[in-house]
């Protein structure tokens, strides 16, 4: 029995190739062939000589390792197993030798050396592996052993099966290694950490058999099977130095042979010096040895003491508990990352990125919510002057009788317009309350904070981010590194070991397309023509959306020139029809356009994004030029309003007391003052109806959409004539590009708006928050995760430099009203006044000494001092960009050096 | 009324549409426009058309050349709803790696799989047939027997599944079956399967063969056998017959039994 595994290679392997084909020729011989000729046959075979040579020299380690027990029963039935195959193999060979010609003679040979080697190497792995710890090996864990071989075996047929693609050698070996991991692993849980091996053997396993769906559906492929050796190797080495520095418990042994290694190295320090070696030799020799007499001193209860030694271990775990304890509750504290951590790992990490990215945002608006609320809002309604003391902050006798309806205050006017919520209701004093607190300045600077605030938040996220694109982690041996250090083996919790599970899948599916994407041959001229040819077709979409828009605008500017009054509904609101539609529908044809381009779905998606914020900057065109349109009808309304004001103000002295020329104020109830039409209260309603609306938009989609069509796919399947799951509507994918431009443009829209509707903040805040739970549930229970699940950059800076420019292009309106455009003469903080930023000059001629104003009054001419001011502020970005960024570099340097000392450490011990 | 600016908004929807579509539309338009005119041009069934044209053209006792005619006539006339070539080859290679002594078919159609099967049989194995409209049956009676399988490798029997299935013991001497090939009505999968089951006609280790899987799709097939711990299953990914774009699979299961 013993022979038949030790008959050469070549013949075992032909021998073994398949008992039923080998079946099957007998079979034949008896009854008569009638099969078409095996030459056929032949190519089909060959990658199964392989695993044959696996099999038997696994079989002889077994054996070897398992000396000490009674196994002569097993034995002797594979030696069985191995003599019948010989037979049918004999058998099958000659049937082949006398089919075959000289030529596929000679390949069949050439074939037969190289998966000789294959399967040399494979066998020397497979050595390496079994050769376990000591304490392992118990009775419990050979059987074991011995069981998932022969699964591995079992494994590997059914593979074969698989039969429209045949299996590559390095598949194989990824396939062996996978199955002998989880056996190391195994082991190692059971002994580090002293869980039941049974149950850590059952969580393994199941990692194993998604691994394993993967490679059926032909994912995988390695550069270079030997590279994946030699990655194991390296872990193999690692993996045991960590367990010999570790080990915890001593047996009596040890604790001998220990002894004897200090007494040694006690004596090698005493005879250091009469030792013939060179001096530099000496002292590494006397500081490791040193070292070692330190280290193991301790424990063997001699020199300074096994007390002490005991307490020191003892604080040292202690310390290290806490220190754990102390990161679990800094996690604890991050908001929704458990949320997160959970989405990330069964949608993979670009799904997550969007999520990050909405909790960065949150945390930017609470900053602006607390500039805007603190020291705008809150002031003002403590403070400031009550509702019901001016005009400017009572609700006109027109429109008293529906102030107070739900549909008035829906639409943000009524009660709601004439409160701290909006710009008119501010008072034009320069101080309030007793604290003298400068409203107009504070609301100007805090407007002003806002934009500073966050340039300067979003270009430092930048820089810090760019330090991750740059060190990428080391990609040699990717898929060994993630088989065998994925696991968390502190995992004690269910839920949490399904979401790590999970989560190593993803990873894994995530790794096979990047290295997919790598390999990939193709023809570059004809990918280049389709890029071309889609990028074509996306801008055609992209012109004709514009120019359609550009057409919808111009003709609702001319029906307003008419009068809205004769129009019917679609007229009036056409604009916003066909941006919406536009909106839902260009995004789904960019993406069937991408799919001619065949990137990667990490670029693709950046393409992508690009051309819905193309399309979505015709979004905010159209409502930017119809906002000045408003602006100056609204400007020219208010000249007539002031000139009948003064006629009004005329005709209340002429009627009351004409001849006193001293006018003692007359009182007037301030909800029958005339007043002017307040642009800015305007545009703010503007902004805040826009987020409102935007926001019941984006809900009732993800109901409709999302969780709607996920009910009616879910159960109308049940009786359906066709698959709803599989085929036609489907599950929805998450949608990254629109919700990521989504939220882009919403904040473009808060930059832009707060300054004339200090409540917007807060409206977003409480947007983002409803939306972090809501998108959440929706992701988890609506929705599928991508066909290609890919991995995000692990920086967004992407999506922070689309969010720069937006910033940049809504910082340029607001600029452009606050300079160049008179502010109202009879509401919010700068009434009476000819421009906003006089504010400014107003405080320094009151608050500062004379001689300072004097100063800046030289200095400040408008026209010159602005352009400087943007100008410093531009380059103190860039300076502060450049410096951050050069920070981030001097880390990833300094972590490249511990890295090289690494790799030195390595090879010096090998 | 509605404003042109507006219906031209919809624009982009349908070129989407149209575009991801596109293979179904075709599919649609072959499969049943096509066929409908035919009908009522020629006044026979597409069936009876197909076996004319591979009457005229193929050899008569060459199985391989009367497959390749079939999927000449389905490639460029009409759509013609049998396995292809492409899922052929699957099911050829199973057929070659189970060796099986009996073959139950359920849902013959013109006949095209049960000569893809019965020419890879080893001798003596027997192959049944199952096929419930007598029209299709005819045609496929007359295929057959222009492949040159006699009755005794080949026996075809008309009849519903859900009839056909309990009386194949008494009937038809079928004791257990080593390979069953499903492509009849795709809602009848899961009931022809556990009726299989319930009559004791899967053998030990039995392959079980279903065809599109995916695109009509077979869900609670599916389900059923992933669930309840009898078989072994795997699915093939392939595209649908005659249409490359259109994806679609076919799921092999191997019965363990309950144990």
């Amino acid at each position: 029995m013993k022979m038949a595994m030790e008959v050469e290679e070549g013949s075992a392997a032909e021998s073994e190739e398949n008992d039923k084909t080998g079946e099957n020729k007998t079979y034949g011989d008896d009854e008569g062939d009638q099969k078409p000729d095996p030459v056929h046959r032949v190519p089909r075979k060959r990658p199964q000589r392989i695993r044959v040579g696996l099999e038997s020299d696994s079989d002889e380690e077994v054996s070897k390792s398992r000396k000490n027990r009674a196994n002569q029963k097993s034995k002797e039935e594979g030696g069985e197993d191995g003599e019948d195959e010989e037979k049918g193999g004999k058998k099958g060979r000659g049937k082949n030798d006398k089919k075959n010609d000289k030529k596929g003679k000679k390949e069949k040979a050439n074939k037969k050396k190289k998966d000789k080697k294959k399967s040399a190497l494979l066998a020397m792995l497979l050595l390496r592996t079994c050769r376990l710890p000591r304490q392992v090996a118990t009775d419990a864990c050979m059987d074991r052993i011995v069981k998932s071989l022969s699964d591995c075996k079992h494994w590997m047929c059914e593979m074969d099966t698989v039969m429209h693609h045949s299996i590559t050698p390095e598949k194989r070996v990824t396939m062996a290694i996978m199955k002998v991991a989880t056996l190391t692993n195994l082991c190692f849980i059971g002994n580090q950490f002293s869980v039941d091996p049974c149950t850590a053997g059952m969580v393994i396993c199941e990692v194993c058999q998604v691994l394993q769906d993967i490679i059926a559906n032909s994912l995988i492929c390695l550069h270079n099977p030997r590279q994946v050796i030699e990655g194991c190797k390296a872990m193999d080495s690692l993996s045991g130095s960590d367990s010999d520095s570790e080990e915890e418990p001593i047996t009596e042994e040890e604790l001998a042979k220990l002894k004897e290694e200090v007494e040694e190295k006690k004596k090698l320090i005493a005879t250091l010096r009469n030792k013939p070696w060179k001096m530099k030799k000496k002292l590494a020799v006397l500081k490791e040895a040193q070292l070692f007499v330190e280290k193991f001193e301790g424990a063997l209860g001699k020199g300074k003491g096994k007390k002490f030694y005991a307490y020191k271990v003892m604080m040292m775990k202690k310390w290290l508990k806490f220190q754990r304890d102390f990161e679990n509750f800094k996690t604890a504290c991050i908001p929704w990352e458990f949320k997160i951590k959970e989405i990330e790992s069964h949608f993979g990490s670009s799904v997550a990125s969007y999520f990050i990215f909405l909790r960065w945002m949150y945390g930017v608006n609470m900053i602006l919510f607390g500039l805007s609320f603190g020291l705008v809002m809150i002031p003002e309604a403590l403070m400031g002057k009550p509702y019901g003391t001016l005009p400017r902050k009572t609700v006109p006798r027109a429109e008293e009788a529906n102030a107070m309806n739900f549909a008035t205050l829906w639409d943000f006017s009524g009660f709601a317009q004439y409160s701290v919520l909006f710009y008119g209701y501010y008072d034009n004093k320069r101080t309030i309350g007793w604290l003298k607190f400068r409203m107009p300045l504070s609301y100007f600077l805090v407007g002003v904070g806002t934009i500073g605030y966050s340039f300067m938040v979003v270009i430092r996220t930048m820089a810090k981010n760019a330090h991750d694109d740059g060190g990428g982690d080391d990609t040699s041996f990717n898929f060994s590194w993630k088989m065998f250090t994925s696991w968390d083996y502190l995992i004690g919790n269910p839920e949490t070991a399904d979401n790590k599970f999970a989560s190593i899948t993803t990873s894994f599916k995530e790794a096979i397309v990047e290295e997919q994407e790598s390999r990939k041959e193709e023809n570059i001229h004809l990918t280049r023509f389709l890029r071309v040819l889609a990028n074509f077709f996306a801008f055609c979409t992209l012109a004709g959306s514009g120019y359609l828009i550009y057409f919808v605008v111009r003709r609702s500017q001319q029906f307003a020139l008419e009068g809205m009054d004769n129009l019917g509904w679609w007229e009036r609101n056409e604009v916003n029809m066909v941006m919406s539609l536009l909106g839902m529908f260009c995004p789904t044809l960019f993406d069937v356009i991408s799919s001619l381009e065949n990137y990667h779905p990490r670029i693709a998606l950046r393409w992508q994004l690009g051309r819905i914020f193309a399309l979505f900057l015709g979004n905010l065109y159209t409502f930017i030029i119809a906002l000045m349109d408003d602006i100056n009808l609204k400007l020219e309304e208010e000249k007539i309003v002031r000139y009948n004001m003064t006629i009004w103000e005329a005709s209340l002295y002429n009627g009351t007391i004409p001849e006193n020329a001293t006018a003692p104020p007359i009182q007037v109830d301030p909800a029958d003052v005339p007043r002017g039409p307040c642009w800015e209260t305007m545009v703010g309603q503007e902004f805040v109806r826009l987020t409102v609306s935007d926001t019941v938009t984006t809900y009732i989609t993800i109901l409709i959409g999302d969780f709607l069509r996920a009910v009616f796919v879910r159960f109308f399947n049940y009786c359906w004539c066709w698959d709803l799951e599989y085929g036609f509507p489907s599950y929805s994918e998450f949608d990254i590009s629109g919700n990521v431009l989504g939220l882009i443009f919403n904040q473009g829209m808060i930059w832009m708006g707060s300054f004339y509707a200090p409540c917007l903040p807060a409206i977003n805040i409480f947007r983002l928050h409803t939306s972090m739970y809501l998108q959440c549930w929706a992701v988890m229970c609506c929705n599928v995760p991508q066909e290609r699940v890919f991995k995000a950059s692990r920086s967004n800076n992407f999506y922070m430099a689309m969010l720069l420019f937006i910033l940049f292009l809504s910082t340029l309106p607001v600029v452009y009203t606050v300079v160049s455009i008179p502010p109202s003469f009879d509401c919010g903080p700068f009434s009476g006044k000819t421009r906003m930023y006089e504010v400014i000059g107003e405080t320094l001629e009151h608050d500062f000494p004379s001689w300072f104003a004097k100063v800046f009054g030289y200095a400040s001419n408008p026209g010159l001092i602005l352009p400087f001011i943007l100008l410093m502020v531009y380059v103190h970005l860039g300076i502060y960009y450049l410096n951050a960024t050069s920070k981030s570099y001097k880390e990833a340097n300094l972590e490249l050096k511990k890295k090289l000392q690494m790799v030195n450490i390595l090879q010096g011990e090998q | 009324m509605v404003s042109p600016a507006i219906a031209l908004a919809f624009i982009p929807f349908i070129v989407t549409l149209l575009i991801r579509y596109r293979h179904y539309f075709l599919l649609f338009y072959r499969a049943v426009l096509l066929r409908w005119l035919r009908d009522h041009a020629t006044g026979i069934s597409r069936e009876e058309r197909a076996f004319q044209y591979v009457l005229t053209h193929a050899i008569p006792g060459d199985p391989q050349h009367i497959l390749e005619t079939f999927d000449h006539w389905a490639n460029h006339r009409e759509y013609l709803s049998n396995i292809g070539p492409q899922k052929g080859k699957i099911l050829d290679r199973l057929i070659y790696e189970n060796t099986p002594l009996t073959v139950l078919e359920l849902g013959t159609y013109c006949g095209y799989a049960t000569i893809l099967m019965a020419q890879g049989l080893p001798m003596g194995a027997r192959l049944y047939t199952v096929e419930m409209d007598p029209r299709n049956a005819a045609v496929a009676e007359k295929v057959i027997r222009l492949a040159g399988f006699d009755e005794d490798t080949v026996e075809l029997i008309v009849g519903p599944s859900e009839e056909v299935i309990p009386q194949l013991k008494e009937k038809h001497g079928l004791l257990k079956a080593d390979f069953i090939f499903m492509d009849h009505w795709k809602r009848c999968y899961l009931r022809d399967l556990q009726l299989l089951e319930d009559h004791n006609l899967l053998a030990e280790g039995a392959t079980v063969l279903a065809d599109n899987v995916i695109f009509p799709g077979a869900p609670h097939f599916l389900q059923y056998v992933k669930t309840c711990g009898k078989y072994q299953s795997k699915t093939h990914r392939t595209s649908l017959q005659y249409f490359r774009a259109i994806p679609d699979g076919m799921a092999e299961l191997t019965y363990t039994g309950l144990h």
